[in-house]
C-alpha cells in the first residue's frame, strides 16, 4: 500500500543517525577487541584473542569481581530501601500518593555530579558529619569517610534509589487490596500475608530495580572517581584509563565487551522475569 | 490496633527515606548561601558566591559551551525524534529490531556509548570538539524526544489526518498544519527534556570533547573542580545547575501530562 | 442515454482473508440523497472510504461524470467525507476548521471569509465561530463537521453515520436539517446508516448491503412494498413471517391452509419457504384471499393505531396486526379474545427460506 512507504521518509533521518552514531560505533568496539595493540599505542590489524584473555587475568578479573560486588551490594541496599519506601507510599491515602512519588523522584532529575558532590560535602574531613560528631563530643582525629568503598556504595544507592522506588511502586499500586485481605481471612498473619502474597506478586518490580541499579553501577566511573578517591578502581575506571590514559584501546574494547555482555545478559533476564510475572497475572485473572 | 501501628511504621519509613534523599542536597543549597562559605558555621545569608561565579572565566566559558551544545543538540534531536515518532506511529506495525534500535539509546550505559563514539571519531579521523559532543548528544536525546512524542500519539485521533487529506491538503501540509500543531505540547516537552539531559550530561561529553580546554562543558568543569574538594563556589554552581534541571523537567512534565518516559 | 453521474463498477475490497466489499456495482444520480443501509460489518464504511480515496480498490473502477477517480489521492478527489467521529481539528476554532478546506483550494482570503460566514449562518453557529471543538456539544460538533465538508461544495458528500452519536430527539431534528441542506446546496449525498427509519425518512433511494454485496436498490417505497429478499423485508419496517411449504404450485401454511400470493420470488424446488406480510395489511374486516385465526395475546398502542399480537398455529411467534383507530372503533379487541384477520394475495410476499 502506498501509505506504508510514506512514514519511512519521516523515520529515515533519525534511523540513519542512530545507525551511524550508535550501531556502527558499538560494532566497532566489538571488532576492536579482537585486534592487537600497536607498539606506540595505535592499533595493529592482526586478529587476536589476547585482549579477551587479559580481561580474565587475575589482576583485572579481581577488579571485575569487586565492581560486581559493589554493584550488587548497592543494588541490594537500594532495593530494600526503595521497596520499603514504595510500600509506605502505596500505604498512604490515594490522593497523596502521586505527590509523594513526585517528591521521591525529584532528586533523580537533578545533575548526577551535583548529587554525588553533595555527599562529598557531607562526608569530607571538614564535612557536616564530622562536624556533627565533634559537636556531639567526639574528640581527636576522626577517620574520613570519604574515599572509601562505603562512600562509593552510599553514592550509588543515593543516586539510583528513586529509580527503584518507581519500579517497585508500579506493581504495588496495582496490587488489588482484596488479595491481601483474602489471605488474612484465611488466617495468615500480616507478615505471612506480605511474605506469601504481596512480595511474590511484586517481584518483577524489584527485579527491574535491581537489574537497572546493578547495570548502571557496574559500569559507573564517576562515583568511584569522586567518592572512591584516586586509587580506587572499578571496571568503569579501568575502561576509562585504557582509552584516555593508557592508550590501549583494544584492551579497553575487550573490557567494554565483557561489560556489555554482562549488562545485556542481566537485562534479558529481567525481561524474562517480567514476562513470566505478567503471564502469571493473566492466569490468575482468567 | 495493629493497623494504626503499621501506618505509623510507614510514616517513619517515609520520613527516614525522604531525609536520606533530601538532606544532602539541602545542605548543599544551604551552604551556597552561607556568607562565610564554610560548613562549620553559619555566618549569614548572602549571594556572594553566586556573584563569584560570574567572575570565574572558566565557568563562564564552560557555561557558554554547554549552552551551545544543549541548544543545537535539542534542535536537532527534537526535529529527528518528533519525525521518527510520527513515522513509527503511522506505520504501527514495527518490527522488534526497529523498536530495539529506538529504545536502545535510552538504556545503553553512558560509558559504553562514550567509548564507542570516541573510538569511532578517532578512527575515522574526525577532529573532536563541541560539534562531536552535539552529534553524540543527539543520539540519546532523539530517543527521549521520540518516546515523549510517541506517548502522546498513543491516543491521537488519526481520523483528523484523513480529514485533512480529504479537505485537499497534501501530506506535507497535513504534517505542517495538523499533526505537528496538535503534537506541539508533547514536542516542546520532549525538547525541554532533551535540553536538560544535554545540559546535565557528563560522560559522553567528557569522552567526545577532544583534547584541551577549548570545548569543556559545565559538567566537565564541575567534575574537574570537585575532584579538588569542596568550595563555596561549587556549592553555588551546583545549586544553580540543580535548579535549572528541576525547573525545566517540571515544566516538561506539566506540558506533557502523559509523564516522562521511565515514569 | 445520459451518462451516469457517480458510477461504481464491480468494486471489490479484500483485507487479508476478509472480503469487505464483493463485486459491487451501483450508479448514483446527480443531486440524489442516497442511503447505504446494512448490518454491522457489511462493508458500508469500506465502500465509503474507497469512494473518498482512503482505501485502494482490490478490483473494479469508480467513475465520476465519466472519468475514473480510482487512482486519485484523497486530496485530489472532488468528494468530501464527513467522518463518523467528526474528526474536527482540536487546535483550530470552528471558523478555522471550516476555512481549512477552502485554504487548501487557495481561494482568496476575502472569499474564504465570506463563505465561512455564509455557512456558519446556514448551520446557525455564527455565535460560536471562535470556539474550539472541545467547547462544543455533540450536536454542534456534528454541524461543524458537516459545514466543513459542505463549504467546499464537493460534487458528492459522503456521510458515515453522521447522526450516530446524537440522542434520539436531536437525531430527528438533524435528519430534517440534512435533507434541507442537501436541497439548498444541490449536492449529491451518500449517507451510511444502520437505522432503517432514518433511511426511510431522508433518502431518495436506498441500497441494502449484506456481506459486501448489494441486496436491493430502490426508493424507500419500493423496498418497503416490494422487498426482494427475506433479509430486505426484515431489515426495513416490521414484517410478519409465516413458514410455508411449497407443494406443486401451492404454498401451504403450518396448519394446512393454502396461502395465496401474487408476488413470488423464484422458487424452483418444492420444500420450505417463507411468507411475509406487513402488519398494516392484515385487516379485521373486508375480503382478502387469505385469512388466519388466533387468540389475542397482547394489545399495544402505537400512536393512534393499535398493534394486536395474535397467537396462531401458523407460526411460533405471534403475528402482528396493525389496526387504524377507525377499524378499532367498533371492535375494541381485548386480550384473550379469538380473532380472525384476512389479507389480500397481492400483499403476500414469498421468499425462499
Ligand atoms: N482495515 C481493515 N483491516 C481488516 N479488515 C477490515 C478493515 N476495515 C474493515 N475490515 C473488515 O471489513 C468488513 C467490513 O467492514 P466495514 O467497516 O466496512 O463495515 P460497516 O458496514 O461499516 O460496519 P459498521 O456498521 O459496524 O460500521 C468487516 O468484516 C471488517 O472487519
Ligand atoms: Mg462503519
Amino acid at each position: 500500500m502506498s501509505t506504508d512507504r510514506r512514514p519511512m521518509i519521516l523515520m529515515t533521518p533519525a534511523m540513519l543517525w542512530l545507525f551511524g552514531l550508535m550501531v556502527v560505533p558499538c560494532v566497532l568496539i566489538l571488532v576492536l577487541a579482537f585486534f592487537r595493540r600497536g607498539v606506540y599505542g595505535g592499533i595493529e590489524y592482526t586478529v587476536t584473542l589476547e585482549n579477551l584473555a587479559l580481561v580474565f587475568d587475575p589482576l583485572y578479573f579481581k577488579i571485575f569481581l569487586k565492581s560486581a560486588g559493589i554493584a550488587g551490594l548497592s543494588a541490594a541496599i537500594a532495593c530494600v530501601l526503595g521497596y520499603a519506601a514504595a510500600y509506605a507510599i502505596a500505604a498512604m491515602p490515594r490522593r497523596h500518593q502521586s505527590m509523594l512519588l513526585f517528591f521521591a523522584v525529584l532528586p533523580f532529575w537533578s545533575n548526577y555530579l551535583v548529587r554525588t558532590y553533595a555527599w562529598i560535602v557531607l562526608l569530607n574531613r571538614e564535612g557536616l558529619i564530622v562536624n556533627l560528631a565533634r559537636w556531639l563530643g567526639f574528640e581527636g582525629e576522626l577517620p574520613s569517610m570519604l574515599y572509601s568503598e562505603q562512600a562509593v556504595i552510599i553514592g550509588l544507592v543515593y543516586n539510583y534509589l528513586p529509580f527503584v522506588i518507581l519500579s517497585c511502586y508500579a506493581p504495588l499500586s496495582r496490587l488489588n487490596p482484596d488479595i491481601s485481605e483474602a489471605s488474612r481471612d484465611l488466617g495468615a498473619s500480616g507478615w505471612t500475608t506480605f511474605r506469601r502474597v504481596t512480595l511474590p506478586m511484586t517481584v518483577p518490580g524489584i527485579a527491574t530495580g535491581f537489574v537497572f541499579v546493578f547495570v548502571l553501577s557496574i559500569g559507573n566511573f564517576v562515583t568511584p572517581a569522586l567518592l572512591g578517591g584516586g586509587q580506587f578502581q572499578m571496571i568503569g575506571n579501568l575502561v576509562y584509563a585504557q582509552f584516555l590514559t593508557a592508550n590501549d584501546w583494544p584492551f579497553g574494547a575487550a573490557l567494554s565487551m565483557v561489560l556489555i555482555a554482562v549488562m545485556l545478559g542481566l537485562l534479558m533476564l529481567q525481561a524474562v522475569v517480567a514476562e513470566r510475572a505478567s503471564g502469571r497475572k493473566g492466569a490468575q485473572n482468567g | 490496633m495493629a493497623d494504626r501501628n503499621t501506618f505509623r511504621l510507614m510514616l517513619i519509613i517515609l520520613g527516614v527515606i525522604f531525609a536520606f534523599l533530601y538532606i544532602p542536597i539541602s545542605v548543599l543549597v544551604g551552604l551556597s548561601f552561607n556568607e562565610g562559605g564554610l560548613p562549620t558555621a553559619w555566618t549569614g545569608f548572602s549571594f556572594k558566591w553566586y556573584g563569584a561565579l560570574l567572575e570565574n572565566e572558566d565557568i563562564l566559558k564552560a557555561a557558554g559551551n554547554t549552552l551551545i551544545v544543549a541548544i543545537f543538540s535539542t534542535l536537532l534531536s527534537t526535529l529527528l525524534g518528533s519525525l521518527l515518532a510520527i513515522g513509527v506511529e503511522i506505520r504501527r506495525r514495527n518490527g522488534k529490531w526497529l523498536e530495539t534500535l529506538i529504545f536502545a539509546p535510552m538504556i545503553i550505559p553512558d560509558i559504553v556509548l562514550a567509548i564507542a563514539l570516541l573510538s569511532f571519531f578517532s578512527l575515522i579521523g574526525v577532529k573532536m570538539g563541541l560539534h562531536t559532543i552535539i552529534v553524540s548528544h543527539v543520539v540519546f536525546n532523539l530517543a527521549f524526544v521520540c518516546a515523549v512524542v510517541r506517548a502522546r500519539l498513543k491516543n491521537f485521533d488519526w481520523s483528523i489526518v484523513e480529514a485533512s487529506a480529504d479537505l485537499g491538503a497534501s501530506t506535507f501540509t497535513t504534517l505542517k498544519r495538523v499533526i505537528i500543531p496538535v503534537l506541539m505540547p508533547a514536542i516542546v516537552a520532549g525538547a525541554l527534556l532533551a535540553f536538560t539531559l544535554s545540559v546535565d550530561e557528563f560522560i559522553i561529553a567528557f569522552f567526545t570533547a577532544g583534547a584541551g580546554r577549548a570545548s569543556i562543558t559545565l559538567p566537565m568543569q564541575i567534575f574537574a573542580m570537585i575532584r579538588f574538594g569542596v568550595t563555596p563556589e561549587i556549592n553555588a554552581l551546583a545549586t544553580l545547575v540543580m535548579a535549572v534541571s528541576v525547573i525545566a523537567l517540571a515544566l516538561s512534565q506539566r506540558l506533557n501530562k502523559g509523564g516522562l518516559p521511565g515514569q | 442515454m445520459t451518462q451516469s453521474f457517480l458510477s461504481i463498477k464491480d468494486v471489490s475490497k479484500t483485507f487479508g482473508t476478509v472480503q469487505a466489499v464483493d463485486g459491487l456495482s451501483l450508479d448514483i444520480r446527480k443531486n440524489e440523497f442516497f442511503a447505504l443501509l446494512g448490518a454491522s460489518g457489511s462493508g458500508k464504511t469500506t465502500l465509503l472510504r474507497m469512494l473518498a480515496g482512503f482505501e485502494d480498490l482490490s478490483a473494479g473502477d469508480i467513475t465520476l461524470e465519466g472519468t475514473s477517480i480510482a487512482g486519485l489521492a484523497p486530496n485530489q478527489r472532488p468528494l468530501n467525507l464527513m467522518f463518523q467521529s467528526y474528526a474536527l481539528f482540536p487546535h483550530m476554532t470552528v471558523a478555522q476548521n471550516i476555512a481549512y478546506g477552502l485554504e487548501m483550494d487557495r481561494l482568496p482570503k476575502a472569499e474564504i471569509a465570506a463563505r465561512v460566514n455564509e455557512i456558519l449562518e446556514v448551520i446557525q453557529l455564527g455565535h460560536l465561530a471562535k470556539r474550539k471543538p472541545e467547547q462544543l456539544s455533540g450536536g454542534q460538533r456534528q454541524r461543524v463537521a458537516l459545514a466543513r465538508a459542505l463549504v467546499k461544495r464537493p460534487k458528492v458528500l459522503l456521510l458515515d453515520e453522521p447522526l450516530g452519536a446524537l440522542d434520539k430527539k436531536l437525531r430527528s431534528e438533524m435528519q430534517l436539517e440534512l435533507k434541507r441542506l442537501q436541497h439548498e446546496f444541490g449536492i449529491t449525498f451518500i449517507i451510511v446508516t444502520h437505522d432503517q427509519e432514518e433511511a426511510l425518512v431522508m433518502a431518495d433511494r436506498i441500497a441494502i448491503m449484506k456481506d459486501g454485496k448489494l441486496l436491493q436498490v430502490g426508493t424507500p417505497h419500493d423496498i418497503y412494498e416490494a422487498p426482494q429478499s427475506k433479509f430486505a423485508a426484515d431489515f426495513i419496517g416490521v414484517m410478519n413471517f409465516l413458514p410455508v411449504e411449497k407443494k406443486g404450485t401451492n404454498f401451504v401454511g403450518a396448519d394446512g391452509s393454502v396461502i395465496r400470493s401474487e408476488s413470488v420470488t423464484e422458487i424452483a424446488k418444492n420444500g420450505a419457504a417463507i411468507a411475509a406480510i406487513r402488519p398494516e395489511r392484515l385487516h379485521v374486516t373486508g375480503t382478502g384471499e387469505n385469512q388466519l385465526s388466533g387468540e389475542i395475546a397482547a394489545v399495544a398502542y402505537h400512536g393512534l393505531d393499535l398493534l394486536l399480537h395474535i397467537k396462531t398455529p401458523l407460526s411460533d411467534t405471534p403475528v402482528i396486526s396493525r389496526m387504524t383507530a377507525d377499524e378499532a372503533d367498533g371492535h375494541a379487541p381485548e386480550v384473550g379474545q379469538s380473532i380472525t384477520v384476512q389479507w389480500s394475495a397481492k400483499d403476500t410476499h414469498i421468499f425462499p427460506n
